[in-house]
């Protein structure tokens, strides 16, 4: 990944090349664990939602079948729809977590650039390939899944 | 019954929007981003929008900005569901015409309610 340049590294590094390179293949590993990170959160929301879903048109379907059958409507039911629409709070982790992993993840990939920028100089063509830096602070501040504020102007 | 256009680029999220509000008995139409939403919000009337912010082609704001550009949606209620809580985003919001600023997660029965009180 890193190759020892003959004229060792650029005034001013302040870090040995082989220092630089350990701590990029650090950076890299973590960056490539939060891809790796991202695919599980995906793939366990889309179960997740897919059984909620289908558990929910159960619960509908027999809310529908109690209310013809009995003329009125189960409240055990009515309480199980009720804790499936509580769930949706909680269930919106994915999005949250998506965010703050693909941002915290571009921040180590520049990290890592940079590094190698700084320790081994340009590329061979000259150029210093290096992923671009979020530009601002991460938007996802939240630390718990409570429902968040609502204010209309 | 009332439209709803709910646009968001996480499909997880579209999902459980709509799986929302349409058990609260809205007829609700998904966009991907700000763009597709603009393009969806032209061709037919909504009673609301609900919008995230960060996305990609077109963000929140920017698609509030269009939309109230044009005297169709000079009134209609536009939402801002997103993850974001600065107060200078909220500003912004603001400044382009959004309705409210809701940040994520959201509570169903709180999102409803919310929508109840601003739906034309």
């Amino acid at each position: 990944m890193l190759a020892q340049q003959d004229s060792g590294p650029p005034e001013g590094a302040g870090m040995s090349l082989l220092a630089a390179a350990d701590l990029q293949d650090h950076l890299l590993v973590a960056s490539n664990d939060l891809e790796r990170l991202q695919r599980l959160l995906s793939d366990a929301c889309d179960s997740l939602m897919g059984h909620f879903y289908a558990a929910s048109g159960e619960l509908r379907t027999l809310l529908h079948g109690a209310a013809v059958q009995a003329g009125a409507e189960q409240p055990q039911l009515h309480r199980a729809m009720e804790h499936m629409a509580g769930a949706i709070t909680a269930m919106q982790f994915q999005d949250l977590a998506s965010q703050l992993v693909d941002h915290t993840n571009r921040r180590l990939r520049n990290c890592a650039d940079r590094l190698a920028s700084q320790a081994m100089g340009d590329d061979e063509d000259g150029e210093a390939v290096i992923g671009e830096a979020p530009l601002r602070p991460n938007p996802v501040i939240q630390d718990e899944m409570d429902a968040g504020s609502v204010e209309l102007f | 019954m009332h439209s709803i256009l709910a646009v968001d680029d996480s499909a997880s999220m579209r999902q459980m929007v709509s799986f929302t509000l349409k058990n609260a008995g809205f007829n609700v139409v998904e966009a991907v981003d700000g763009q597709d939403a603009f393009e969806k919000a032209n061709s037919r009337d909504f009673n609301l929008v609900l919008t995230d912010q960060n996305m990609p082609r077109l963000d929140g704001i920017g698609l509030t900005r269009k939309l109230r550009e044009n005297p169709k949606f000079k009134t209609t209620p536009i939402l801002i569901l997103t993850t974001e809580s600065s107060d200078q985003m909220k500003q912004a919001g603001r400044a382009a015409g959004a309705t409210g600023w809701l940040v994520k997660p959201f509570d169903p029965a709180k999102l409803v309610e919310v929508i109840g009180k601003v739906i034309r």
